[in-house]
């Protein structure tokens, strides 16, 4: 070991002893300067790394955050229209059960015919309507492109059924608004198993929607139901085999196959219904077909039956409409709660995240004041100790 | 009675000579690598009257300086461990502070970047959407070259350092040898080494040790021979050699050194350790090469995977996307000297494969060789260099073409030169793919409730891609394509045609039918900027295992952590030095005390001679007295 100091040496310790002493003040006094522990990374290597993952799920969270809101706005966009089509079709629906009392004149149901297809030139508005940034809503990803066109043959769809997904979360997309093919086309036609329809009618009788008794024993196909006299009715399939056959009381279900028909009036020997399976159809094409049975003459007794049966399907189809714009509309709702859902579990990770990136980074205050003091003790007696002991010298004392 | 003036005189001299020493110690209190020195005194020899022996005095044996060869030594070794850890640890910090900033960095110019394809996955039909993604990917290319840029000041520095290093060096050197002739002139005249002299040559030892590891050997004459490496020698005697600073002969852009005597220069980079120039030669090595392929290596890896996934969607014209990024090519560099006739093409293949160091391809006359710059270890490839069957290893593809000469090289640097060739290859908004090739649709009239997936593409490059296909079911479990042939359908399959990837899932009804077509007008659709906006979370370098933000995370860890081992490296060696230099102090140094208790005594005996001469003057005039009539 040493056993003897030299004095230059004595001072150069002293001093470095002092210098390292400042240089760890300023480093504590940068630390609460600047209020955090790391100013670079070799400060805290492993901390630095778990900062900037965690920063950059942060700012992942912000931008999902972002995406949400104009996610919330986009479907209440869309929910708004939705809304404005079901009271459009609320509406349509009063038209047609006033128009199906027996009261009215032809003019009268002309009237509500044009009512009617004033109301379905609405609806195209509103599946034609576009959102802020002027793309249209229901065009699927054809946003630049109108989607719903008046042709003479009806109203077709130049849109696509695409979705378009926003990311709200890690692993949570959700798709923004509906294609028009899925809110205003593909609609459950009839009363979703059948479709029934007027074929000869020379009588009065009319026919209902029909509804299914028993799934499991329909047989999906053509049928006609005859009137083999006026009190009788036979149902045949496609292939003109008998089904089912019985006497006729108006307004008592005829029933086979699992699927029961109401036959209401008094239908002609001769006269003849129709039903089909169900498939998919479109309001507009609805509102048309209802529009024109109204138009029909009522003048006689076959043509009234005519436009009772067609206010019936008609009726049936508008209901349906309206049921596949609630079922659409609630779609809507539990996306907009995943949303608020997705909010709020994003707010709990982010507090989560700041908390830690807190922690790790952030100065304890309390901690480094005191080291700061600690050090600052330690410096003021470094000096004064070096301030002492460079006076001594047995020079002082000859 | 002349005896006694003689010996009087002899205690004047000494203690005067005593005195001096102390004068020259007191003077030299700071004089840096001053060694202490003593005047060492001894008895006259005795004169001899009859069977009496009688003292004639002291005399100055010789003066000695307190020295430890052994210490000095240690200290010395100390020093160079000391400034190669400075030298790295400073350079380190440099590295370090580039990557410091959080809120500007890498890290957060890649967020930004995925942010702004969200964006663009939020409004694909918006043109300021579009445009803020293609500044944010500039903002991305500039973060990198912003980086690489000042890696090459970095290593320009280096290069100055290293060429003031050698000139300092040769300055010192030259000392050092001509020291070296001044201790031998003087050794040989007076039989020992003047003091101040050896001070001054270990003075110079250290400050050659500060920058260099050597071997020293001591010679009988009083000189030393310096040496480093494998026995090049930096002094030999009183002649030294000459280091110089050139350019390495792969790499122009760096320095190497070099012994340079007429007519020949031999490159000793690679046998120079310790001190700042081993310290800025191993952080070169260690540190400077692995962030530059590293950071090279994340540009390669985020331009690929960036650019096969815009390739794989459509524009706003409905072209199929075109590459987002380019980067820079393999860098080959052949070294000087080489036949002017070889060359190397070398590309890049599969970013998984990728590593972060550069290759040296030697030619032996019949085949290659390929080692790793860094430490020369042998790397295994496959195949022989020719277009057909290129040399393939470590993410690299080489065709060797021309006739090389034996013992040509070339330097092959995959990542180095990616950054400065980087750049943002669109810069028409409407060119961003945000959209997917293709989309699908179901009838409107299916009777069934099967649905049809959104579709993902398999194959870019199939000519069929955009044909409008029609999957419809002939019964419930078969459908045809486009009216042709009877597949098997089994709910939530793969469907696999024309390059892309489709399920149809559910229940299907004879006569359903499904589409899958060309994406025309589809600008509203965000699948393909989505999947961009994924792909940096997403398993690409270090064959799969690690994602471009885990990859920029780890890399600023990395660095990190090695500029925090080489700072706490430095403040331990700083420790062992300065007790190796407390050390040599407490034998060499000077301490005031001491020498004003010897300036004391000396003074004292001085005094009490001089009194003897005085006493010696009283004895004579006495005598002088006594005998006078």
């Amino acid at each position: 070991m040493i056993n003897r100091l030299s004095t230059a040496g004595t001072h150069s310790t002293a001093i470095r002893e002092i210098l390292k002493q400042q240089l760890q003040l300023s480093k504590t006094q940068t630390q609460v300067g600047s209020g955090s522990r790391i100013q670079s990374p070799a400060d805290d290597p492993i901390a630095t790394t778990r900062i900037l993952a965690m920063e950059q799920n942060r700012a992942s969270l912000e931008q999902y955050g972002k995406n949400a809101d104009l996610l919330a706005n986009r479907l209440s966009i869309g929910e708004q229209a939705l809304a404005d089509a079901g009271v459009l079709l609320q509406n349509v629906r009063e038209h047609a059960i006033q128009a199906n009392s027996g009261a009215l004149t032809d003019a009268d149901r002309r009237t509500i015919a044009l009512d009617i297809r004033a109301r379905a030139q609405e609806l195209l508005d509103i599946a034609n309507r576009r959102d802020g940034n002027g793309e249209y809503l229901f065009a699927g990803f054809s946003t630049q492109t109108q989607p719903f066109l008046r042709t003479g043959a009806g109203v077709t769809y130049a849109g696509d059924q695409g979705a378009r997904m926003l990311q709200i979360g890690s692993d949570q997309r959700i798709a923004d608004g509906f294609s028009g093919a899925d809110v205003f086309q593909r609609i459950t036609e009839g009363n979703g198993t059948f479709t029934t329809a007027t074929g000869t009618h020379a009588g009065a009788g009319s026919i209902d929607s029909g509804h299914v008794t028993n799934s499991a024993a329909w047989v999906p196909g053509n049928y006609t139901l005859n009137f083999t006299t006026a009190s009788t009715w036979e149902v045949r399939d496609a292939g003109a085999v008998l089904v089912a056959s019985g006497n006729y009381t108006a307004g008592s279900s005829i029933g086979f196959r699992g699927v029961e028909v109401v036959v209401s009036g008094d239908p002609a020997a001769g006269d003849s219904f129709t039903m089909a399976p169900a498939t998919k159809k479109d309001v507009f094409a609805a509102l048309d077909a209802l529009a024109t049975s109204l138009e029909a003459p009522g003048t006689t007794a076959g043509g009234r039956s005519l436009i009772t049966s067609g206010v019936n399907a008609g009726l049936t189809q508008v209901d349906q409409a309206l049921n596949h714009l609630l079922d659409t509309r609630a779609v809507v709702g539990a996306r907009l709660n995943a949303v608020d859902n997705a909010a709020s579990s994003r707010q709990q990770l982010d507090d989560e995240l700041a908390d830690s990136v807190g922690a790790l980074r952030d100065v304890d205050y309390a901690a480094a004041i005191s080291r700061m003091n600690q050090q600052l003790t330690g410096l003021q007696a470094a000096q004064a100790a070096y301030s002492k002991i460079s006076q001594l010298s047995l020079f002082n004392y000859l | 009675m002349a005896d006694m003036l003689n010996v009087a005189v002899s205690g004047l001299r000494a203690f005067q000579r005593a005195l001096e020493t102390t004068s020259h110690n007191i003077a030299n209190v700071s004089t840096p690598g001053y060694s202490r020195q003593t005047v060492n005194l001894a008895t006259q020899t005795p004169q001899t009257f009859g069977s009496t022996t009688l003292g004639t005095g002291v005399v100055v044996s010789n003066i000695s300086r307190f020295s430890n060869d052994l210490l000095v030594t240690q200290s010395q070794r100390a020093s160079s461990s000391l400034n190669r850890l400075s030298a790295y640890a400073e350079k380190a910090g440099s590295l370090n502070n580039l990557f410091a900033d959080s809120s500007t960095g890498m890290s957060a110019s890649l967020q930004r970047f995925t942010n702004a394809l969200q964006g663009v996955a939020n409004t694909p039909s918006s043109t300021s959407a579009r445009q803020v993604l293609l500044s944010e990917a500039e903002g991305l290319v500039q973060r990198l070259q912003t980086y690489d840029a000042r890696l090459d000041e970095i290593e320009s520095e280096v290069n100055q350092q290293l060429s003031g290093e050698a000139s300092a060096i040769n300055g010192i050197t030259g000392n050092i040898a001509k020291l070296n002739r001044e201790i031998v002139t003087a050794q040989s005249q007076s039989g020992q080494a003047p003091g101040d002299l050896l001070d001054a040559r270990d003075q110079q030892m250290a400050a050659l040790a500060s920058r260099l590891d050597t071997t020293v050997v001591k010679v009988g004459d009083g000189s030393i021979n310096v040496f480093v490496g494998n026995g090049q020698a930096l002094v030999l005697g009183g002649t030294s050699a000459t280091l110089v600073a050139k350019p390495d002969a792969l790499l122009p852009t760096r320095v190497s050194l070099a012994f340079q005597s007429p007519g020949i220069t031999v490159d000793v980079t690679s046998q120079l350790s310790g001190g700042s120039v081993g310290g800025l030669l191993d952080f070169r090595r260690e540190m400077l090469d692995p962030v530059r392929n590293q950071l090279g290596q994340m540009a390669v890896a985020l331009s690929a995977v960036t650019n096969a996934q815009h390739r794989e969607g459509v524009d706003l014209a409905g072209n199929l996307g075109g590459d987002l990024f380019k980067v820079g090519a393999v860098e080959v560099l052949p070294a000087v000297g080489n036949s002017p006739t070889g060359t190397i093409t070398a590309t890049r293949t599969a970013a998984g494969a990728s590593t972060a160091y550069d290759y040296v391809m030697r030619y032996n006359g019949s085949a290659w060789t390929m080692q790793r710059a860094d430490s020369g270890a042998p790397v295994s490839f496959s195949g022989t260099g020719t277009s057909l069957d290129p040399i393939v290893a470590d993410g690299i593809s080489m065709v060797m073409g021309g006739t090389p000469a034996t013992g040509d090289r070339f330097l092959v640097r995959p990542m180095a030169a990616a950054i400065k060739g980087m750049d943002v290859v669109i810069s028409d908004p409407a060119k961003v793919a945000a959209a997917a090739p293709i989309r699908t649709a179901a009838a409107v009239a299916n009777t069934g409730s099967a649905t049809i997936s959104a579709g993902e593409v398999l194959d870019v490059s199939n000519a069929q891609l955009r044909s409008s296909v029609t999957l419809q079911f002939i019964d419930a479990t078969h459908y045809s394509v486009n009216g042709v042939g009877s597949n098997v359908y089994a709910p939530g399959d793969n469907i696999d045609i024309n390059g892309w990837r489709v399920q149809v899932s559910g229940t299907t009804a004879v006569g359903d039918s499904f589409t899958v077509a060309n994406n025309a007008s589809g600008t509203g659709d965000n699948r393909n900027a989505l999947s961009m906006a994924t792909l940096m979370s997403t398993g690409v370098l270090s064959g799969g295992a690690e994602s471009l933000n885990q990859a920029v995370t780890r890399f600023i860890g990395a660095v990190g952590v090695a500029t925090n081992q080489a700072n706490s490296s430095r403040d331990a060696q700083q420790v062992i030095y300065d007790d190796s230099q407390a050390a040599v102090d407490g034998v060499s140094g000077v301490n005031l005390d001491e020498e004003a208790a010897n300036m004391l005594r000396y003074q004292q005996a001085y005094q009490a001679a001089a009194q003897m001469i005085s006493v010696t003057q009283a004895l004579f005039d006495s005598l002088l007295q006594a005998t006078r009539r």
